[in-house]
């Protein structure tokens, strides 16, 4: 909810309406999740477009990394979160790297990527990796080709990782079954067939 | 109990390093020839490889940090315990693990809130983060004239790339955000091209050289469309300099050149036939070892030509 003003002279109030920060849908605790998740001072943008100038995604679609920072600041929420030109960052931190505020636009994206999961707002395949990682400890797990040329050169057909030793397994499910991760992960992609 | 520096003086004077090997994913499952590289190369240059047993994915900084930043910390943080319990320092290949394992490693040792909610939840697998080991990318290792250096490099080569004119791909997660890490500059950064000019190769290079392969954040699996047209601007830019091989530090960028051309190739019909080496393969090839030991035959992109011209 943002704060309402208003000047006492009518007049003036009707003439600066349309130029008062006044949006009735915006969240002004969103800027600071942003911060607080991004661990970055986002509300200090002055809009410059140096991040958008330096990103790779930009020429090749409508996302505008400027536009979700000042989404940020304005409490756009909604739109920012459902936007689904918020996954077409390659985190690459050419902006982050560029900024002249020191500001990281990247982790800010990050951050309400966090925020979009949260209301169960994810692309599959982000799912689907972690679900792997649950089975395997492996993103990109390995398979049969790969075992016939690991021992061609002289490796065991498993690394020295969770493939050869397993027992490393339930460790690492422990920490995502206490972010309640791989049961939000089956969830989200199994309400979506 | 030696941390950092300290061993690393220690290990200077016997002249071999040890490090635990953290391999990440796609080296060791999809690309095993950069893993094999890495351990004979690096034992020629006096680093010694132990394996890390246990390790998982160091989890994918894209994926993961994008779903729940506190599930990143926690995962990468268990990969770095491993280490400590070695007492040995982690090294590894990948820019995408060097986010997740570095900077883990570097947040928590600086940061008591964060370390304390990772070590809550390590404390239910009895694991503690206690900071203890640093983390390095082998390239740095090899770069840092402490532990290996350009000189000894170029000592080890027994065939030198002569002719061989090689771009640079350094990759984001490496060097960037620069106000995080500690390699300087990240708008012109020639590092990589010493290590490659080692080697007896020439570096070349190209227009845009720091940006993106276009794989990261998720991207590759969101959108491929979107991700292969970042990496067809790179494939412009590099066939402009007449680059016969492009080098790069990172499996998941050697992933989107290498089997991303073919994909270009379906989606777009534009054939670029450019040769893509991890730089342990290519410090393989100039320490004499064969392709075959390399199993070079697993690219999608055939590295014929480019051995053609060195061997």
């Amino acid at each position: 909810m943002a704060v309402k003003k208003d000047y006492k002279d009518q007049k003036l109030a009707e003439r600066l309406r349309d130029r008062k920060y006044y949006i009735p849908d915006s969240n002004p605790e969103f800027i600071k999740d942003v911060e607080k998740i991004g661990r970055t001072a986002a509300h200090m943008c002055y809009q410059c477009g140096t991040c958008t100038g330096s990103c790779p995604s930009a020429p090749r679609s409508s996302y505008r990394i400027r536009l979700f920072m000042r989404k940020a600041i304005l409490g756009l929420e909604e739109e920012a979160l459902t936007d689904p030109d918020l996954w077409l960052c390659t985190t690459c931190y050419s902006c982050t790297d560029r900024c002249p505020r020191d500001l990281a636009p990247t982790d800010a994206i990050m951050a309400m990527r966090n925020l979009a999961f949260k209301r169960d707002i994810v692309p599959r395949n982000f799912l689907k990796t972690a679900q792997l990682i649950y089975q395997s400890g492996h993103g990109v797990p390995n398979n049969a080709a790969n075992r016939v040329a690991r021992e061609k050169l002289g490796l065991e057909a498993e690394p020295e990782t969770t493939h050869k030793y397993p027992e490393y397994l339930p460790g690492i499910r422990k920490i995502m079954d206490h972010y309640r991760l791989k049961e939000n992960a089956d969830r989200i992609l199994a309400e979506g067939e | 109990m030696q941390t950092g520096y300290w061993r690393r003086v220690s290990e200077t004077m016997s002249n071999r390093h040890q490090y635990a090997f953290f391999l990440g994913c796609i080296a060791p499952n999809r690309y095993p020839g950069i893993e094999a590289a890495a351990i004979k190369t690096s034992a020629n240059v006096g680093i010694d490889l132990l394996p890390l047993k246990g390790a998982s994915c160091c989890p994918a900084p894209g994926a993961f940090g994008s779903i729940d930043l506190n599930v990143w910390y926690a995962m990468a943080a268990r990969n770095v315990v491993l280490a400590e319990q070695m007492k040995t320092d982690i090294t590894l290949i990948c820019n995408g693990c060097y986010k997740s394992i570095w900077e883990v490693n570097h947040k928590l040792k600086h940061n008591d809130e964060l370390r304390d909610g990772v070590n809550e939840v390590l404390k239910e697998i009895d694991m503690e983060f206690k900071g203890t080991v640093d983390v390095w990318h082998l390239a740095e290792l090899y770069y840092d004239p402490k532990i290996v250096g350009i000189k000894k490099l170029a000592d080890s080569v027994t065939r030198p790339l002569t002719g061989a004119k090689i771009a640079v791909h350094y990759g984001c997660h490496l060097m960037k955000p620069a106000k995080e890490r500690h390699f300087g500059d990240t708008e012109n950064p020639m590092w990589i091209e010493e290590l490659v000019a080692a080697l007896g190769a020439e570096p070349v290079q190209y227009r845009n050289k720091m940006q993106c392969c276009g794989a990261g954040g998720g991207v590759r699996g969101y959108d491929i469309a979107h991700a292969l047209d970042i990496t067809n601007e790179k494939m412009i830019n590099l066939q402009e300099v007449g680059a016969d091989a492009l080098t790069e530090v990172c499996p998941f960028c050697q992933l989107q050149y290498d089997r991303g051309q073919i994909e270009i190739e379906e989606k777009f019909g534009i054939t670029w036939g450019l040769p893509i080496l991890h730089y342990n393969e290519l410090l393989g090839l100039a320490q004499g070892m064969s392709p075959d030991e390399l199993a070079l035959d697993l690219h999608a992109v055939s590295v014929e030509p480019f051995l053609k011209k060195i061997l």
